[in-house]
C-alpha cells in the first residue's frame, strides 16, 4: 500500500525543488517543469541525482538515505519480490507504476531493470522524495 | 621508494579519530619541492577525509571526487610547512560520504571545505584494500616516513582564444605517463580533480588579470570555489578543452564560471571568485 500524496502538498514543495534541481544541474529554473524527465529531457547524469539528493537535504533540513527512491517505491514488498536478479516482477512493476503514478504509463518498460528506474525520474519524483522524508522526520 | 603512497598522498599522520565522525592529521609540506599550491592542501584535507571514509566502511569502498558546495582559501602555504588537516563526516556509508573539513599551519586556517560529497566506489577498482588497510595502520600509528611528496609537473596550458575580461579557452593534454598516476590510483590511473582545479584557476587569474583597470598591479588570488562537480574520470592522455567565462560584473570580486570539456562532453564545472589577497 502506497502512502497517499496529494497534489497541493507536491505544489507546495516544488518551487524550493525546483530551484534546488536548477541549481544542481546548472540550467533555469523554468526549465525544471514537474513532468519532465530528468536523464533524458534534462540531461542529468548520475552525479546529478547525488548532487540533487544532497542539495534538498540541506535545503529541507531532512535526510534522504541513498536509493531511498525506490526503497518508498518497493513500500511493503519484500526485495525478492520486488526484483528478481536485477529485473522487476510483475508485481514489483505494477508497485512501481503506483508509486510514480506521475510517469506516463508508456515509459515503464518492460521487462524494466532496476537500473533503468532512475530514467523515468522527474522533478515530482523528487517532490514526492521530499514529502516523504519531512513525514518521516516529523514522526521521528 | 615506491610511488604508491608518495607521489600523491598527502596525510603523513592521522592523530585522531572517531569512526564515522571525525579524523585530524598532519602532513609535512618538504621544504625541498618550489610550490605547494591551495588546491594540493584541499587535496590534503580530502585524502583525510577519505582515510575516515574507508576505516569506517571497512574498506570495502573508497571515494572519489565528486562535489565541492564551497572551498575557501584563506592563505597561502609554503613548502617546509606541516599542515594541520581536520574533518568532520555529515554522513558516510558504501553510497557515498560527505563531509566538511579545514587546514591550519600553525593554528591559522589557509583552506576550508563545505560541505564536500564523494561517491563510494568499489576500492578494488582502484587500489589494494589489504595496502589501504595497512596505511590506515601506519597512519594511525608511527605515521609515514615524511619528505615523500616530490611536486607535480603537469603540462602546460595552451590558450586558444581569449576575449579580454570576457573569456578564456584553453587546451590541456594530459600526460599519459606521471608518476602520480601510480598513487592516484595503482589499478585506475585518474587525473585528480584538484590538479585540473588548479589549471582552471590559472585560467581565472588570467582572465580576472586580464579586466582592464581592475586592482591593476595588486595581487589577485582565488578567494573562494564553489559548485565544483567532476562529472566523469580523466584518464592519462586525454585531451581536456578548458572553459573560462567572467560570469558577473567586475566588482571587489570577479565571479567565473569554469568548465572542462572531453570531445564536447562536460567533465567538470566549477565557478571561482577572484580578488585581492588581503593577508599575505
Amino acid at each position: 500500500m502506497q502512502p497517499t500524496i496529494t497534489k497541493e502538498e507536491i505544489m507546495q514543495v516544488f518551487p524550493k525543488v525546483a530551484a534546488t534541481m536548477a541549481d544542481a544541474l546548472g540550467c533555469d529554473v523554468e526549465d525544471i517543469k514537474l513532468d519532465v524527465s530528468l536523464i533524458e529531457g534534462l540531461d542529468a547524469e548520475s552525479i546529478d541525482f547525488l548532487d540533487m539528493v544532497f542539495r534538498l537535504e540541506r535545503a529541507f533540513k531532512i535526510k534522504i538515505p541513498r536509493g531511498k527512491i525506490i526503497d518508498n517505491a518497493r513500500g511493503d514488498l519484500s526485495e525478492a519480490a520486488f526484483e528478481q536478479k536485477g529485473v522487476l516482477t510483475p508485481v514489483g512493476l505494477a508497485q512501481l507504476k503506483a508509486y510514480l503514478s506521475e510517469v506516463p504509463p508508456e515509459r515503464f518498460r518492460e521487462p524494466m531493470k532496476v537500473a533503468d528506474i532512475a530514467r523515468l525520474f522527474t522533478p515530482e519524483t523528487f517532490c514526492k522524495l521530499v514529502i516523504m522524508a519531512q513525514r518521516e522526520t516529523k514522526a521521528a | 621508494m615506491s610511488d604508491h603512497f608518495a607521489t600523491f598522498s598527502f596525510v603523513d599522520r592521522i592523530t585522531e579519530y572517531e569512526p564515522g565522525q571525525l579524523a585530524h592529521g598532519l602532513f609535512a609540506i618538504p621544504a625541498t619541492i618550489t610550490a605547494f599550491p591551495s588546491c594540493l592542501v584541499a587535496e590534503a584535507v580530502g585524502q583525510l577525509a577519505a582515510w575516515a571514509a574507508m576505516a569506517h566502511v571497512g574498506f570495502r569502498a573508497r571515494p572519489v571526487a565528486a562535489l565541492a558546495f564551497e572551498t575557501r582559501f584563506v592563505n597561502d602555504v609554503m613548502p617546509g610547512s606541516e599542515l594541520e588537516l581536520a574533518v568532520a563526516l555529515a554522513s558516510c556509508d558504501d553510497a557515498a560520504v560527505a563531509y566538511s573539513g579545514h587546514a591550519r599551519v600553525g593554528g591559522a586556517t589557509v583552506v576550508e571545505l563545505h560541505d564536500c560529497l564523494g561517491p563510494m566506489l568499489d576500492i578494488e577498482q582502484f587500489d589494494s584494500k589489504a595496502a589501504l588497510r595497512d596505511r590506515f595502520a601506519l597512519l594511525c600509528g608511527a605515521g609515514a616516513e615524511p619528505g615523500r611528496f616530490h611536486g607535480v609537473t603537469t603540462p602546460e596550458l595552451v590558450v586558444t582564444s581569449e576575449l579580454a575580461g570576457q573569456s578564456v579557452r584553453a587546451i590541456l593534454l594530459v600526460p599519459t605517463d606521471a608518476p602520480f598516476f601510480a598513487d592516484h590510483f595503482p589499478r585506475r590511473p585518474v587525473y585528480p580533480a584538484t590538479l585540473l582545479l588548479e589549471r582552471q584557476i590559472e585560467l581565472a587569474l588570467r582572465l580576472a588579470g586580464g579586466a582592464t583597470d581592475w586592482h591593476a598591479g595588486e595581487s589577485i588570488a582565488p578567494m573562494r570555489m564553489t559548485n565544483v562537480k567532476m562529472r566523469a574520470f580523466i584518464a592519462p592522455g586525454q585531451r581536456l578543452e578548458l572553459l573560462a567565462d567572467m560570469a558577473a560584473p567586475i566588482g571587489e570580486t570577479a565571479k567565473i564560471a569554469l568548465s572542462a570539456r572531453i570531445d564536447g562532453r562536460q567533465v567538470a564545472t566549477a565557478q571561482v571568485e577572484i580578488g585581492r589577497r588581503q593577508n599575505q
